[in-house]
């Protein structure tokens, strides 16, 4: 396979029997930046790619209802080895993206956090951690009962990912703390009452989704107002030359490492897969926005690879 | 010692059921959820499902949910 073009790599990948929408997908996408039309594409396709999101897993076209019980594969599978993978692929640099995204975050001591797709609990330590560290407390003087109300619920809807996070949780000695709390759930049908939620962050699990804006949905609904919702995911990159070498390092070097650390080749390709059928950083924005959300901004780390997208219930 | 982590493993996860009873809702209905210590598991009345726990953690995934049987024998309630 020879990355001559991203469009025509794309399409070998499909079978040719299932490769009409997608290819039509793909010809609009091309066109639109060829002409700098995006208005346009978004109009016409708009319905096509929040169906086409739900109808593929990773280059391949799958039935809806089957989408969330492949992709729950690909995390059983992967779940004992995410965080050692996610180290090396990314260079440990997805250590420097979630503190940024805390970072933006501000907890505060007595919030009530939803961290969703947040199995294996990185990003719940990292605010644990930020509420609860001692230099913190000493500049701020912060009441020792609003700490102990903090509450970051971890939810997630593979619960090997959740054992995995529960067992980090004891090796730190925090499997009694009583304000992380596990749960399994749906992003799209999540089980917290309205207007519950101070804070709402989803890292590297909104592609994973079937319905992107039933997740928006709910999570617009679980937060108070003034509640801040906050998205780490891998996106587009744009800038010419890097864009070439990313798509190599992708699709050459992920899926060979996938095979050669956790012996699963084809989860590591979904997951680079997963990423090109994301919706760009723009298109997104318009999605949240469109759920309700007011503020939407987000930041490209890394030319694009990582986007934070970031926005408040008003 | 097995044994004390047992017990005390079970007791955290009494106390934890609790407060979950009070912040979890179903996630169908989005009613509140009441705690059955009978079965380990989340009741949703409005709908008659119940959500198993597991291992301390809440399973509410909607297609976890089992409806729960109409039957008239008061020593199966809970």
């Amino acid at each position: 396979m020879h990355l001559t073009s991203r469009a025509d790599s794309s399409l070998s990948l499909v079978s040719s029997s299932q490769g009409t929408n997608f290819a039509e997908a793909m010809a609009l996408r091309s066109i639109s930046r060829r002409f700098a039309s995006r208005v346009l594409s978004y109009r016409s396709s708009s319905v096509a790619s929040l169906h086409s999101h739900a109808t593929s897993f990773g280059f391949q076209q799958v039935k809806e209802e089957e989408k969330s019980k492949l992709v729950g594969n690909v995390f059983t599978n992967v779940a004992s080895s995410y965080d050692i993978m996610n180290d090396l692929m990314s260079g440990g640099l997805h250590r420097l993206w979630k503190e940024r995204l805390v970072g933006k975050l501000s907890p505060f001591a007595g919030m009530k956090h939803l961290d969703v797709a947040g199995g294996t609990g990185d990003v719940a330590f990292r605010i644990f951690d930020a509420v609860n560290s001692v230099k913190r407390r000493a500049l701020r003087k912060v009441d020792e009962d609003s700490l102990e109300e903090t509450q970051i619920y971890v939810c997630d809807i593979n619960p090997n990912m959740l054992n995995v996070g529960k067992q980090r949780a004891a090796e730190r000695g925090l499997g009694d703390n009583k304000s992380l709390v596990w749960v399994e759930g749906d992003a799209e049908a999540l089980s917290f009452d309205d207007n519950s939620m101070d804070g709402y962050t989803i890292a590297f699990g909104i592609r994973n989704v079937t319905h992107i804006e039933k997740a928006l949905a709910e999570a617009y609904r679980v937060l108070k107002r003034g509640g801040r919702f906050l998205c780490l995911e891998l996106s587009h990159v744009d800038i010419p030359v890097f864009k070439d070498v990313y798509d190599l390092y992708s699709f050459k070097v992920i899926p060979n490492l996938g095979e050669l650390i956790a012996g699963d080749r084809e989860s590591y390709q979904y997951l680079v897969e997963s990423i090109r059928r994301f919706p760009p950083q723009e298109k997104f924005a318009t999605m949240i926005a469109d759920a309700g959300f007011e503020k939407v901004e987000y930041e490209n780390l890394v030319g694009g690879v990582v986007a934070i997208h970031s926005a408040i219930k008003l | 010692m097995v044994r004390i982590s047992r017990v005390m493993l079970k007791e955290a996860g009494n106390a934890i059921d609790k407060t979950l009873s009070e912040i979890l809702v179903c996630p169908l209905s989005k009613q509140p959820l009441r705690v059955c210590e009978k079965t380990k598991s989340l009741v949703s009345d409005t709908i008659g499902v119940s959500f198993p726990i597991k291992d301390g953690i809440p399973c509410l995934v909607p297609k976890d949910g089992k409806i729960l049987e109409e039957d008239g024998d008061a020593s199966k309630a809970c």
